[in-house]
């Protein structure tokens, strides 16, 4: 097939020619890649192989007031396996002992793990599940096993380490201390962990690395870029005794009624450190648990325990003294249309102002209240707002509930509005605010602020104290606190909290019983109520105060707050005195444990200055006067049970410190 | 035997290009494949230590193809080619899927791959048939049995599906041109590409009308010389047409992802869903060398496995990171050399088989060099073929020693009988 001699060759210089201007071609895109783009590809370079890798900061841990841990991390361990590594040798020889070994460990049957294993291994499984959440000792355990102990590419067994929270003392104060978000894992809002997330949380530190092989990363640098920074430690009030004696006397009672949910919270009076929050939420099935923090966040009518409040008032202004006559007529009067109904069948008639407060005549307060300031109520008002009443307390927690006090020109002002707050209606308190009030009345006038946290720490030098902040320093004048006072024991020697009274210690604390949802439609055929009970023991120099609330019993089985709350307060103030050393080893006091003395030392010089002489202390309550005696640096020694008949120093003489006293109970 | 023969002369220079390639390539491959794990050059279990067992291999191959005397190559030449279609015909019974393609017969361990030695076994019976006293390449009869013989194993490769490899076998119309074939299917060929980017770049009605305006631009130019006016109708119709047809295939036979390459690299689309993630990945790792680049085994890009297979058809941009600018220009230079060399070499053949066969091995490397750099570089969409001789697999590399090393023992015997 011939061809012309000059065409051949423009043929192949074509072809030459052509796949020459294609190299030039690729050079020239070269060209473009490493020179005229070079710097925006080799700044990508950059970025592809280096990164920086967070440090997470060990998060500090929560304590209790003495120490115990609350809230700590720990690593857990997740164990999965790879089902395709494995060379069928070592599948076969080891998958018999491995599935034995599981078994033993996990209480499932040899044959189980066995079947898993099989399985996965058909299937082609790469991350099959074993076993999740393990400690490090199970986790050492899992990992000496056959075949697993081969390590990952031989054994298939592949690690996953996380930081989980952990609480020592279990779901008990759950809502107080925090705990992880379950939606965001990392992140903390509620409770003591939310509050002081910015201590516990630390600083993220930094390292750069450079990826050198497959998923493998190398250090830049010898050193992080940015040190992590430890969280510090919070040591809280609570107090894991006191704390669980609330959370255990808490949900028996929520247990017994069926209530749908409950809080308390022991404070100690001089300090106004929160030693226990229980807040225990019902699920559907019956069960409880600690769902929201109803203790700070849920803000409610209160009902009887606000007539302390209505009272100390109208005591204060003079409007009333304790032995005013009131009339409450036949259990039942109208104000401005509107009707009062006491819960007394038949009423109470004409008693006296401290009586109605010590029977909970709604019908007395509103009288007194109405009759005392219908003209002038912002004079009422005001005081509610000395106390601190109208507005949050303003503590470091988030979701604190906003109470609500009504005032002429509020949507929820008429006249009929000051005789039903006398009792407690038309206005709404969280229990804390509640609390706070009546702790005041125990400390002799002194609001303090409720107090959460004792002092933050890294390792053992303290970062920041916390001291005991006084919102009111006066409350009520001295007089009124103390007939207050008189009144709220007389209440349980007496009143509507009689049933709660016991010879072997003392009391003191206002019933309440208020109706919920009564705006709604089925009230009348399905009543509900919160029942609460406010108080502080013991009576005469208290030293806790605390508040329980009950929301929604079930009504056969008894809504009064002395039935329902009530026990759940002596329980915990019986609980709290037989546990303590005050009484069971009285004679041993002088040596006793360094906490209670701490715990002492606040108002001890106070009480030193007040009673030089030794009081009188015929007929008062056994642990009572121990308690005083003690406050006042006395040994006491104490033969038999029951209230002082007899007192081995008399009254009037001077006291020593240090010096031994004898009572004689009966 | 003819090795040893003072009569046959091999040419050394073709043998040393090639061994140059297969070395560069080899220290290339051992850099983008070496792990931790590695333990030593012959631990199997790593990529580069199986890859030198191929080019050991190889040597052994070498030997043979050497060996067998040249009339055996145009004799059997059918034959080979018969046994390489029903090779290929086999993978639709036998076949073993990897990643996706059914290209592969396993045997054991090992698997081959026969549209790798396709290329040889086609270029063989193209050169028969052409060189045959009857062909004339200038009837449209043979034009079409030609194509045939050339059609056929690509349209066996195409459903596998490997439509890369199929792409190769357009590489055939440089020897057909060299041998005849009219300058207009040449021309036609590339005009059919610019069509078909030009349709995708700037749309259907735009090229549509940039036809009708050239074709009545050059009617008015050339009037004096009275052109005939039917035939620029009909060229400009059949180019609409062929543009139309572009227009619909594209939108309606490729699939997605086919779409998804083209308008990356057209710049049409911007690359928000990683398709173009491997292109990226090459060019960054590319761009990183700058001008010496960043020495042997030192590549960030390469270290870090950042450009997925960049053992196989990513290879280059191993040579981009490593060895930069100059490095590349290097492996470029050796390619464009081995390619100019053995077209000097079909050009001084003679006898037909041998020039043709010749103009076949060249055009194959050829343009399967420049789409795989093309790829690597982000010239062209991302067609998966290898680098000849470069890319890790030892299909491919014997696939290029056979299709090369023929050549070599044909031009070898061209000395023989002068």
């Amino acid at each position: 097939m011939p061809v012309e001699d000059k065409n051949i060759l423009n043929r192949l210089y074509i072809i030459a020619g052509g796949m020459f201007l294609f190299a030039l071609l690729i050079a020239v895109k070269l060209i473009d890649i490493q020179f005229v783009d070079g710097d925006k590809y080799r700044e990508m370079a950059h970025k592809n192989t280096t990164k920086n890798f967070v440090i997470t900061a060990n998060r500090g841990n929560v304590y209790a007031d003495d120490g115990s841990l609350l809230a700590t991390s720990v690593p857990k361990y997740d164990i999965r396996f790879d089902a395709v590594t494995v060379s069928s040798e070592n599948f076969k020889e080891n998958m018999v002992p491995l599935s034995q070994e599981l078994g033993k460990m996990f209480g499932k049957p040899a044959s189980y793990y066995q079947n898993v294993f099989r399985k996965a291994r058909a299937n082609k499984n790469r991350y099959l599940a074993v076993a999740k959440n393990l400690g490090y000792s199970e986790y050492i355990k899992v990992k000496s096993m056959p075949l697993f102990r081969l390590g990952p590419y031989k054994g298939g067994i592949i690690v996953e380490q996380r930081t989980v929270r952990e609480h020592p003392i279990g779901k008990i104060a759950e809502r107080m201390v925090g705990s992880e978000s379950s939606q965001k894992p990392g992140y903390y809002a509620v409770g003591l962990e939310g509050a002081f997330n910015d201590y516990l949380h630390g600083k993220e530190g930094r390292r750069l690395k450079q990826k050198i092989a497959k998923g493998q990363w190398k250090p830049v640098y010898d050193d992080n870029e940015i040190e992590p920074q430890d969280g510090y430690d919070i040591v809280s009030t609570l107090n894991i005794n006191i704390q669980d004696i609330a959370h255990h006397a808490l949900l028996k009672q929520l247990e017994y009624y069926e209530a749908e949910h409950g809080t308390v919270i022991v404070m100690e009076v001089k300090t106004g450190e929160i030693k226990a929050v229980s807040n225990l939420g019902r699920t559907k099935d019956g069960t409880y648990y600690e769902k929201l923090n109803y203790a700070i966040g849920e803000s409610h009518e209160p009902g009887s325990t606000f007539k302390v409040m209505a009272m100390m008032a109208a005591l204060e202004d003079k409007v009333i003294d304790t032995s005013t006559v009131v009339d409450t007529k036949a259990g039942s009067k109208s104000f401005y249309g509107r009707r009062i109904n006491d819960s007394h069948h038949g009423g109470y008639g004409k008693i006296s102002a401290a009586k109605a407060l010590e029977v909970s005549s709604n019908i007395g307060l509103a009288t007194i209240i109405d009759e005392g300031y219908s003209k002038n109520p912002e004079k009422f008002i005001n005081h509610l707002k000395d106390w601190g009443l109208d507005t949050p307390i303003g503590i470091p927690i988030k979701g604190e509930g906003k109470p609500m006090i009504p005032e002429p020109g509020h949507s929820k002002w008429s006249r009929n509005a000051l005789p039903s707050m006398a009792y407690g209606y038309n206005l709404s308190l969280t229990p804390l605010q509640t609390l706070t009030f009546y702790n005041a009345v125990a400390n002799d006038g002194v609001m303090v602020k409720p107090l959460f946290i004792k002092e933050i720490k890294s390792w053992n030098r303290e970062v920041e104290h916390f001291d005991t902040e006084v919102m009111n320093d006066k409350i009520a004048s001295e007089e009124t606190i103390n007939e207050i006072r008189e009144i709220l024991k007389n209440i349980v020697k007496r009143g509507t909290g009689k049933s709660l009274y016991s010879e072997n210690f003392s009391m003191a604390g206002k019933t309440g019983t208020a109706q919920t949802e009564y705006w709604m439609k089925d009230w009348a055929s399905n009543r509900r109520y919160v029942s609460s009970f406010a108080g502080y023991f013991p009576a005469e120099n208290p030293k806790y105060s605390c508040i329980v609330v009950i929301h929604k019993p079930s009504i056969k089985k008894g809504f009064y707050g002395a039935d329902v709350s009530g026990p759940v307060f002596k329980r915990i103030a019986q609980k709290i005195f037989t546990d303590s050393p005050l009484v069971a080893e009285v004679a041993n006091l002088d040596a006793s444990d360094k906490r209670i003395e701490t715990d002492f030392e606040s108002y001890y010089p106070k009480a030193q200055k007040k009673y030089t002489l030794m009081p009188n202390l015929q007929g008062m309550a056994g642990m009572d006067a121990v308690s005083l005696l003690e406050n006042l640096g006395l040994k006491v020694k104490t033969q038999g049970i029951g209230s002082v008949s007899q007192q081995s120093i008399k009254s009037g003489e001077n006291i020593k410190k240090g010096t031994q006293i004898v009572l004689k109970l009966s | 035997m003819a090795v040893g023969k003072s009569n046959v002369r091999f040419d050394w220079l073709t043998i040393f290009f090639y061994l140059a390639l297969v070395g560069i390539g080899w220290i290339n491959i051992y850099s983008a494949s070496l792990s931790d794990s590695a333990q030593g050059l012959f631990d199997f279990s790593q990529i580069y230590a199986r890859q030198l067992l191929f080019i050991i291999l190889s040597i052994v191959l070498i030997i043979f193809l050497l060996a067998i005397d040249a009339k055996f190559y145009e004799r059997f030449a059918s034959i080979i080619y018969i046994i390489s279609l029903v090779s290929l015909l086999g993978l639709f019974v036998f076949g073993n899927n990897i990643n996706g393609a059914t290209s592969w017969y396993s045997f054991g361990a090992f698997g081959l791959q026969p549209s790798e030695f396709a290329k040889a076994a086609t270029a063989l019976a193209l050169s028969k048939y052409v060189s045959d006293m009857q062909t004339n390449m200038k009837e449209f009869k043979y034009q079409i049995r030609t194509f045939l013989i050339i059609a056929l194993p690509a349209l066996f490769i195409i459903p596998q599906p490997d439509p890369g490899s199929a792409l190769i076998y357009a590489a055939f119309v440089f020897p057909l041109y060299r041998e005849g074939l009219h300058f207009v299917y040449l021309l036609l060929g590339f005009f059919a590409a610019a069509l078909f980017v030009s349709t995708l770049a700037f749309g259907f009605p735009w090229v549509a009308g940039g036809v009708v305006l050239i074709a009545i631009f050059i009617y008015l130019k050339r009037r004096k010389k009275r052109p005939n006016l039917v035939k620029y109708i009909t060229i400009a119709i059949a180019s609409i047409a062929f543009a139309f047809s572009v227009n619909y295939i594209f939108n309606n036979v490729f699939e997605q992802r086919h779409r998804d390459r083209f308008n990356i690299v057209l710049g049409k689309e911007t690359d928000t869903k990683g398709i173009g993630y491997n292109t990226n990945q090459s060019e960054i790792a590319i761009g990183n060398g700058g001008w010496l680049g960043k020495g042997w085994t030192q590549g960030t890009q390469t270290k870090g496995n950042f450009v997925p297979e960049q053992h196989t058809d990513y290879i280059f941009s191993t040579v981009g990171e490593e060895w930069g600018f100059l490095g590349s220009l290097l492996v470029i230079a050796l390619f464009v050399a081995l390619i100019v060399r053995v077209l000097v070499l079909a050009e001084r053949q003679k006898n037909q088989f041998s020039r043709v066969y010749g103009y076949s091995v060249a055009a194959i490397i050829f343009v399967h060099f420049f789409v795989n750099v093309g790829m690597v570089t982000g010239l062209f969409p991302t067609v998966g073929i290898p680098l000849p001789f470069f890319s890790y697999g030892g299909s491919g590399l014997w696939g290029f020693t056979i299709l090369l090393f023929i050549f070599i023992r044909l031009d070898a015997s061209n000395f023989v009988h002068s």
